[in-house]
């Protein structure tokens, strides 16, 4: 540790011994910090990975370990001083920006959604588990589970202790059923056997930790199999939905109903009658991108959607900024007494949740019990009229968003020297003048970059859409294409809210949307380069 | 119902939103990552609570969402784990203890928020409960997904519970769940000013005139319509000749492939609401959010509410009086949907045998279920239980008059592709348009969605 080896390490005057015998001097404690934190680090990571690995889940493995390499590399030695800064956040990136962009993306390429959840093997289980019904007119009986007598509990064979509605004891297993005599036996009050000779009798626990067996285990019957319910009840059930992997069919055996694999879902050969409800998890290619271009419903809709969500944000960010700056400016003036108190004021709007304003502004807009037309006098149909309900929008939206204008201005005006308002007074230039020519460029260059994030922002501005007017009002006798639809919610409501809640599709849309709004940001930023030339 | 939100896809679009505004920002500050965040949540947030203002009009409970609501983890500690909301958690945690007691395991009952969801998602990670307790019409998803067990209910048992409610818990022939209680709508009126219980609807309506006209009240009658409206609430009047939403299969379950939405005797009910719209007590003002505050305020003698809508009029110290919706004078039956609560297995559940047990054995119990009307309102599923319980309280004996009858709410998958349309049609005509033509177009809509 008293020699710094890496040569990135060294500085040109570093020859000096002075300064070598300075950088050596890294207290030891710090040094076993670091060490200490890597090995905590490294401690969580393994445990994290053993988790992982348990759960079956290799790739992950990998990329723990792969984290964990990069983690070590990068702080146990000298070298790649930068990345000791950039690692941390590029770690975040990854995790929360890339990663659940990379998962949107694969996401997009399946029929993932309700009813598509499981693999087929799964799809398959639950067929035939939910199939299985009593036989017609077949006994119940009382139960107790056992093990033959010097097994173990733990992984000896299962016996049915059976107590059939004749008070018959029996003893099931893997055989078939064996009738007990029943001077062995001992019975609880309902007839259910408590103890009976040459067999050990098991404990709930003992039950429970023996699940998986017990899924499998069935005693067989002429006419189905006894199977338990529970802990105390067994009947004679039969599964009446069969799978046959040869021909990769389902048999019901009540309506002798046959269905194949179609679309990743069991459908009537036949074609006649329902699909079975449960489907199964597959690759679907492109489809999702294809029904989102060539749906009839999406694509004329798209247009209308389009304008109003472009329009949305850009009214929306003009507004709020007009008002915003305005209002900066005239607190920003020296004469004015009690700043403080108005700033607070004016900040107000912005630190209510979006939640409860939207919600008081739609009660607000009610046109029978509203307070808006109750004061006015007017009987504007405010929330029930397309181009009101807009109006509507943007005007609760200018009161939500000219705070953050406001606070983001004042700033950024404390930024502008006063010298060159003055050297602007002095060529001449009256007050709205220098805002203009002045103040104005100076000002934008410093709230360009967050004029555009707040354009992206309110581009998606799901939440306000979704409290105030659920994208509503639908005109036209439709419900799928609302006058302030923005394409969030719209997509929103066509992805998920139809019969199969289908995220496959809700994120083949996300990414057309996530395209859209990189483009138009890449362009602002582009023009906000521009823009900085100013200084 | 209105299936909206998931949370992987939400997850997904909040990131896609929070890349969209800070991807492209070379330096970001302080205020935009900021600004950024508030996005991604204002997404998420938003989405959540307005599908639980929505399922709380179909699923008929009140709750709404706004706590920012954690996901419970699956205690592993424990070998039979229920999930339940808050109300009922505290109950069945003294009837797990017992089952605990009585076979020896570690029982734990977990408060989940949004069980629904939440269920699904642990599921999914095999990170789910074993029992749940939620409401029939999440079957036909949870069916559909996997991720709920049948239940071998036994016959002598199934004859114990009132018939509408076990119904409701079949889906495709086999049962499901085992229930607890049952809801519906029923009327809700302030005896201060509607002292005598209306014998047809007509006669409401008049009432209820005379009252705005006296300036008494100011509404005929309140019904959550809203702008984007409610089918859940409009179904006593479409389905009041014989009209609804499904036609029944061969097995008498809910037939998707048989819309009846633009059938004439629904059109004739879509009427009805028009009717009831032109004399003022239908309203596309008053909805979700202002209802309860209306009534409260004592500015209608009456209100077409379920057991969730007492509590606010509880609160404002108003003399109340529940009974069944009346029915129109020429013969018209306003028969509301019924909604089932009921414990549902997992399928996935690590735990089985016990699971099975304890809502086979437990469940179907007159002192569990009382004990869950107590912490619910609602009449109790169980025969034997709901006996006792009405005997004692008028109210509930109401609400089970007010729900005798009615049909379960349909449970199949295909009921969400008819909440959108159908309640968009329904405010429609409360705002005025003809029935039949928005009814034929809802139709056509509801049958194309199913595809």
């Amino acid at each position: 540790m008293s020699q710094p080896s890496a040569p990135t390490d060294r500085l040109p005057d570093l020859t000096d011994p002075e300064h070598l015998e300075f950088r050596s001097r890294t207290p030891l404690w710090l040094i076993v910090l670091k060490w200490l934190l890597l090995a905590v680090l490294a401690g969580v990571l393994v445990y994290v990975s053993m988790q992982l690995a348990e759960a079956g889940h290799v790739v992950w493995v990998v990329l723990v370990a792969f984290v964990g390499l990069c983690v070590l590399a990068v702080y146990g030695t000298r070298r790649a001083v930068p990345l000791k800064y950039l690692l941390p956040g590029l770690l975040l990136m990854l995790t929360l920006q890339i990663w659940p962009l990379a998962y949107t993306v694969a996401l997009s390429f399946t029929n993932y959604g309700d009813g598509h959840m499981v693999t087929k093997e799964e799809a398959i289980g639950a067929i035939e588990a939910n199939s299985v019904r009593p036989v017609e007119g077949s006994a119940r009986y009382q139960l107790n589970i056992a093990v033959p007598e010097g097994q173990d509990p733990a992984d000896g064979d299962l016996v049915y202790l059976l107590t059939d509605p004749d008070g018959v004891f029996l003893a099931g297993d893997l055989e078939g059923v064996t009738e007990l005599d029943p001077e062995t036996v001992e019975t609880g009050l309902t007839g259910r056997i408590t103890s009976a000779e040459g067999f050990t009798v098991l404990s709930a626990s003992e039950v429970n930790a023996r699940t998986a067996d017990l899924n499998e285990f069935a005693v067989p019957t002429e006419t189905g199999g006894i199977k338990a319910i529970g802990l105390s009840e067994a009947f004679i059930g039969e599964p009446t939905k069969v799978y046959d992997p040869e021909t990769d069919t389902v048999t019901d055996t009540l309506t002798g109903t046959v269905y194949v694999a179609e679309g990743a879902s069991f459908v009537p050969q036949d074609g006649q009658g329902a699909r079975l409800p449960q489907g199964w998890q597959e690759n679907v290619g492109f489809d999702n991108y294809t029904r989102a271009l060539t749906d009839p419903v999406l694509r004329d809709g798209f247009i209308k959607v389009f304008v109003w969500n472009v329009a949305f944000a850009l009214i929306t960010v003009g507004s709020t900024f007009l008002l915003g700056m305005a209002l900066a400016l005239l607190m920003n003036d020296e004469r004015l007494k009690g700043k403080g108190i108005y700033r607070s004021l004016l900040i107000l709007p912005y630190a209510l949740p979006v939640y409860v304003t939207a919600l008081v502004w739609a009660s607000m807009f009610n046109q029978d019990f509203g307070l808006i037309n109750d004061l006015t006098g007017l009987h504007i149909n405010w929330l029930g009229d397309g181009n009101w309900a807009r109006f509507s929008l943007l005007l609760t939206n200018l009161w939500l968003g000219f705070p953050y204008m406001f606070i983001v201005c004042t700033g950024a005006l404390q930024a502008i020297p006063n010298d060159v308002r003055e050297a602007a007074q002095i060529d001449g230039a009256g007050p709205l003048r220098t805002v203009r020519s002045v103040i104005m460029p100076l000002l934008l260059v410093a709230v360009g970059p967050l004029l555009i994030a707040s354009f992206a922002f309110n581009f998606n501005n799901f939440g306000l859409i979704y409290l105030m007017t659920e994208g509503g009002p639908f005109e036209g006798g439709q419900s799928q294409v609302g006058s302030t639809d923005l394409l969030i919610t719209w997509a929103f409501r066509l992805a998920l809210g139809g019969t199969q809640p289908n995220f496959g599709l809700a994120s083949a849309i996300a990414v057309f949307i996530f395209i859209i709004v990189a483009l138009i940001s890449y362009e602002g930023f582009r023009r906000t380069k521009a823009l900085e030339d100013v200084n | 119902m209105k299936r909206t939100s998931g949370a992987v896809a939400m997850f997904g679009i909040a990131a896609l939103l929070l890349s969209a505004c800070g991807g492209g920002d070379d330096e970001p500050t302080d205020t935009t990552s900021a600004d950024a965040g508030d996005a991604g949540d204002a997404g998420d947030d938003g989405a959540e609570e307005s599908a639980d203002a929505g399922d709380g009009a179909e699923e008929t409970e009140a709750a709404g969402g706004e706590e920012e609501e954690e996901a419970p983890v699956r205690d592993q500690s424990a070998e039979l784990v229920i999930w339940a909301d808050d109300v009922r958690a505290p109950i069945l945690t003294e009837f797990a203890d017992q089952f605990g007691e009585e076979f020896g395991v570690t029982v734990q009952v977990q408060v989940a928020t949004d069980v629904r969801e939440q269920f699904k998602n642990a599921t999914n990670v095999d990170q789910g409960p074993d029992v749940i307790v939620g409401a029939h019409d999440w079957l036909g998803e949870l069916v559909q997904n996997g991720t709920v067990s049948p239940i071998q209910m036994s016959e002598d048992v199934q004859a114990a519970f009132v018939p509408e409610a076990l119904e409701a818990t079949k889906f495709d022939g086999q049962i499901y769940g085992v229930p607890y209680a049952t809801e519906s709508l029923g009327l809700i009126r302030n005896t201060a000013l509607a002292p005598d219980e209306p014998e047809s609807m007509e006669a409401l309506v008049a009432h209820g005139k005379e009252l705005v006209e006296s300036g008494e009240a100011e509404e005929v009658m309140l019904s959550p319509v809203g702008q984007t409206g409610d089918a859940y609430n409009a179904f006593p009047w479409l389905s009041a000749y014989g009209g609804g939403i499904f036609g029944l299969n061969d097995e008498g379950g809910w037939d998707a492939d048989n819309v009846i939405v633009g059938s004439d005797e629904t059109i004739q009910g879509g009427e009805k609401m028009a009717w009831l719209a032109e004399e003022g007590a239908l309203n596309v003002n008053v909805g979700h959010d202002n209802l309860e505050a209306l009534f409260s305020e004592g500015k209608s003698a009456y209100v077409i509410g379920g057991p969730w809508t007492i509590a606010a009029a509880e609160g404002a110290g108003i003399d109340y009086a529940i009974s069944p919706i009346p029915d129109f004078e020429d013969g018209g039956e306003t028969v509301p949907f019924l909604g089932v609560q009921m414990f549902y297995v997992s399928s996935k559940a690590k735990n089985p045998t016990l699971a099975q047990e304890f809502v086979n054995k437990y469940v179907p119990n007159a002192d569990l279920q009382v004990a869950l009307y107590e912490a619910g309102d609602r009449p109790p599923a169980l025969q034997e239980a709901l006996d006792t319980v009405s005997a004692e309280d008028e109210d509930i004996a109401a609400w089970a008059t007010a729900g005798e009858g009615a049909p379960p709410m349909p449970n199949i998958p295909a009921m969400n592709s008819v909440w959108g349309p159908l309640g968009q049609a329904t405010s429609d005509i409360v705002g005025g348009d003809d029935p039949a033509e928005r009814l034929t177009a809802a139709q056509d809509e509801i049958v194309s969605a199913i595809g």
